[in-house]
């Protein structure tokens, strides 16, 4: 009785099943791809259809405006864009931009299947390396080479990250941030120091600190991407040899188990008995309220806390990653996050081009520093910055003694898994917990880049 | 033998009764689960992987360099996640039933009060219990501070050993309901006369503990235990809520839950996905549930 009635219901199921599938099943299968786009198609598709129409006709007639849609992944930054976008307009009557983000964790589908069905913005906001490179090598871009007259006047390594091995740009850097140390005058000043040039001046510095009963960093290891992102790649430079151990390491010409990596493990351990007590347990949000409140003096972090940092009233000032040895030459972290691009099949690249052009500019490069504090297109030349810490932690990156690079891992060694940062993450996590030496750590990242990055 | 055939007949023409009710629970839970199960043989990039590739997923997850020792790395967590959580959350669960079904007063009050903690969110419980356990100025410390016990304090949630068991506590407090209102209603319904009768040969709580409760309890202690197991198995807000999905410290929480969804969507930028991988995890993370289920089930029959 008991088989029987299983027997039954298995059926039944085997049954609904089948049915199920002959209806949605049939549909779906062969015509995945098809389905997917319909519903993107139908709603956009009938406004552009409107607008040639529209456009054609008023075009010839009028001559005057032509209307660009820039989407982006940055929505909270409608504001700010719409205001630096009116200077643009009003030097440039016959363009008009129309800046429509959507949400960042639904901006890379929505970018795919827009350019996919040809209803793409004009002007394309792309993620640094491979996901922006995703876009070209479907196809969509233009290139930028020729078209974009200062390319010089960027980073070397923010052109890296919208650039392929042939040397094909297709991305205009956007903004980028840049990473040192914040400091809170009132502390240092309590004890009569002066911001550290070198690395023994940290380290005496956050002695003196340490012996008064001041938390002397504020830094913890319970979140992965900090240790990376703003303290090895953040301090770490300085002793790894910086932008050139970089290129190296991308070009397969030395490896991660390379001295000079292990030398810049060995550092920063220095570095951890400064921490607060307890700080495999910190997160990132514990550092940032402990320099907000005045409870540590010193803050590793980015230049996107300038905004925070001033609203809590701290009285902070900035310096960069204290080289080695005095005369060094400084390897300042200043990297590219997003970047600009034009869509292919836009009816209206020249003016797309003529907005980025616009973007690479100087005047650009200003307003978007004193809109979002913090935040610079990853130029080398002067701009303008009305804050003047801002301008302060910008001028840094200039000068002859200065090498500005970019995240360790980011670029190629993340292409695939296991992706290089992952590694990178859990070597840093495990090592600055003390749970393995520095030789483990080079040897981890290494073992898992050796299964597909250096397989030659 | 007419007859026989009659009632037979009848009987299986309830099924086409249950039909609609079938219809709706394939497609949606059957036919995403086939689904799903189909795309672990799939890879490719995007959201819908596109490319055959047999049981390469599946290979890599238990032969190549990180997923290998992330796999057995979860596995074992997800055991020992399991059995902690078993014996803090069931085993006080149970104690404190046989309290609250005492017929002393106020129990009626603990009996909701004990629920409280379920009905919040993993994600406020993870959150509150975060900001609790902050080694700067987090009141747990502080407490332990106040009554002398300076040196155990830890950094709990960073530290590798300790991180899992108070990830395993605090689910067990959340949780503590669930068995505490299976545990209660189950002492409710044994029948007093028994217990009269017991009392009457001047049995101790203990003995009637160990006599009459606990046996008359296995078959929900038996539903109890499969709950948490695939409550425990397929766990993922609370290693989200504390530990971020890369279970933090350097893996040290990190069960299938948090390994599935690292795989499937990625982390931060520059991470990959790689959603047949995770389809394959979560095939996986399936057939053991199942397997687990079988197993307890099997158990508690051969009880009855």
């Amino acid at each position: 009785m008991n088989k029987k009635l299983w027997f039954m219901l298995i059926s039944l199921v085997i049954v609904s099943m089948i049915v199920t599938f002959s209806f949605f099943g049939c549909g779906q299968q062969p015509a995945a791809p098809v389905q997917e786009e319909a519903p993107a198609e139908e709603p956009v598709v009938e406004p552009e259809a409107e607008e040639p129409v529209a456009e054609e006709p008023a075009e010839p007639a009028a001559e005057e405006v032509v209307t660009l849609t820039y989407t982006s992944l940055r929505t909270e930054d409608v504001d700010r864009v719409n205001r630096i976008n009116q200077v643009f307009m009003e030097q440039y009557p016959n363009i008009k931009i129309e800046f429509e983000p959507v949400k960042n964790t639904e901006y890379d589908a929505f970018l795919k299947t827009s350019l996919e069905t040809g209803v793409g913005a004009d002007i394309v906001m792309l993620r640094s390396y491979d996901g922006g490179r995703q876009i070209y090598d479907g196809g969509y871009l233009v290139e930028l080479n020729e078209e974009i007259p200062n390319f010089n006047d960027f980073t070397p390594n923010s052109i890296g990250a919208w650039q392929t091995e042939d040397g094909v740009i297709y991305g205009v850097p956007y903004f980028g941030s840049i990473t040192g140390v914040w400091y809170n005058k009132d502390i240092f000043a309590d004890y009569g120091l002066e911001p550290p040039a070198t690395w023994d001046q940290l380290l005496s510095a956050a002695q003196t600190l340490k012996e008064n009963g001041e938390v002397a960093i504020a830094h913890g290891t319970n979140d992965q991407w900090v240790l990376t992102e703003t303290l090895y790649c953040d301090l770490g430079p300085n002793f790894y040899g910086g932008e050139a151990s970089r290129q190296a390491l991308i070009n397969r010409e030395i490896k991660f188990t390379d001295p000079r990596f292990v030398k810049a493990y060995d550092a920063l351990w220095q570095l951890v008995e400064y921490f607060p007590e307890g700080y495999q347990a910190i997160d990132y949000v514990t550092m940032q309220q402990m320099f907000c409140n005045e409870q540590a003096a010193m803050f590793i972090a980015g230049s996107w806390e300038l905004g925070i940092i001033e609203d809590a009233g701290v009285n902070a000032g900035w310096f960069a990653p204290p080289v080695e040895n005095e005369g060094d030459r400084l390897q300042y972290p200043f990297y590219a996050d997003l970047a600009l691009g034009v869509n292919k099949d836009s009816p209206y690249v020249e003016e797309a081009l003529t907005y980025l052009k616009w973007i690479a500019s100087a005047e650009h490069a200003s307003l978007l520093a004193n809109e979002l504090p913090g935040m610079y297109p990853p130029l080398t030349i002067d701009f303008e910055i009305s804050n003047p810490l801002s301008q302060q932690i910008m001028d840094m990156a200039k000068g002859d003694d200065v090498d500005t690079t970019g995240q360790l891992m980011w670029e190629k060694l993340s292409a695939q898994e296991p992706s290089g940062e992952t590694l990178f993450n859990e070597a840093c996590q495990k090592f600055f917990n003390g749970d393995i030496t520095s030789q483990e750590a080079v040897e981890l990242v290494q073992k898992g880049l050796d299964t597909w990055y250096f397989t030659e | 033998m007419l007859n026989l055939n009659k009632i037979k007949r009848a009987r299986y023409y309830i099924f086409f009764f249950l039909l609609p009710a079938l219809l709706v629970y394939t497609v949606f839970m059957i036919m995403p689960l086939f689904n799903s199960m189909r795309m672990s043989f799939y890879t490719g990039q995007g959201i819908v992987p596109d490319q055959f590739c047999g049981f390469q997923n599946y290979i890599r997850l238990f032969t190549q360099f990180p997923f290998q020792d992330r796999i057995f790395n979860a596995f074992s967590n997800n055991v020992k996640f399991f059995l902690m959580v078993s014996i803090f959350q069931n085993v006080t669960g149970f104690f404190l039933a046989v309290l609250v079904t005492r017929k002393i007063r106020g129990t009626r009050f603990f009996r909701t009060f004990y629920f409280l903690p379920t009905a919040l969110s993993v994600i406020v419980v993870g959150f509150l219990f975060k900001l609790m356990l902050n080694p700067v100025w987090g009141i747990f410390d502080k407490m332990l501070r106040g009554v002398g016990l300076d040196f155990i304090i830890r950094p709990w949630l960073g530290g590798s050993a300790t991180a899992l068991p108070v990830l395993a506590a605090v689910t067990a407090w959340h949780m503590i309901g669930i068995p505490l209102v299976f545990f209660t209603a189950g002492i409710d319904g044994i029948p007093e006369d028994i217990i009269e009768a017991s009392r009457i040969d001047g049995i101790n709580i203990w003995g009637e503990i160990r006599h009459i409760i606990f046996p008359l309890l296995k078959p929900i202690i038996g539903i109890v235990v499969i709950l948490t197991f695939v409550g425990n198995f397929s766990e993922f807000e609370i290693v989200y809520a504390m530990e971020s999905v890369q279970g933090d410290p350097a893996f040290a929480t990190d069960i299938f839950g948090s390994f599935f969804y690292r795989t499937t969507f990625g982390t931060m930028m520059n991470v990959v996905s790689d959603v047949g991988l995770g389809a394959a995890i979560a095939t996986i993370m399936f057939i053991l549930i199942l397997t687990g289920v079988i197993f307890f089930l099997r158990l508690s029959w051969r009880e009855r």
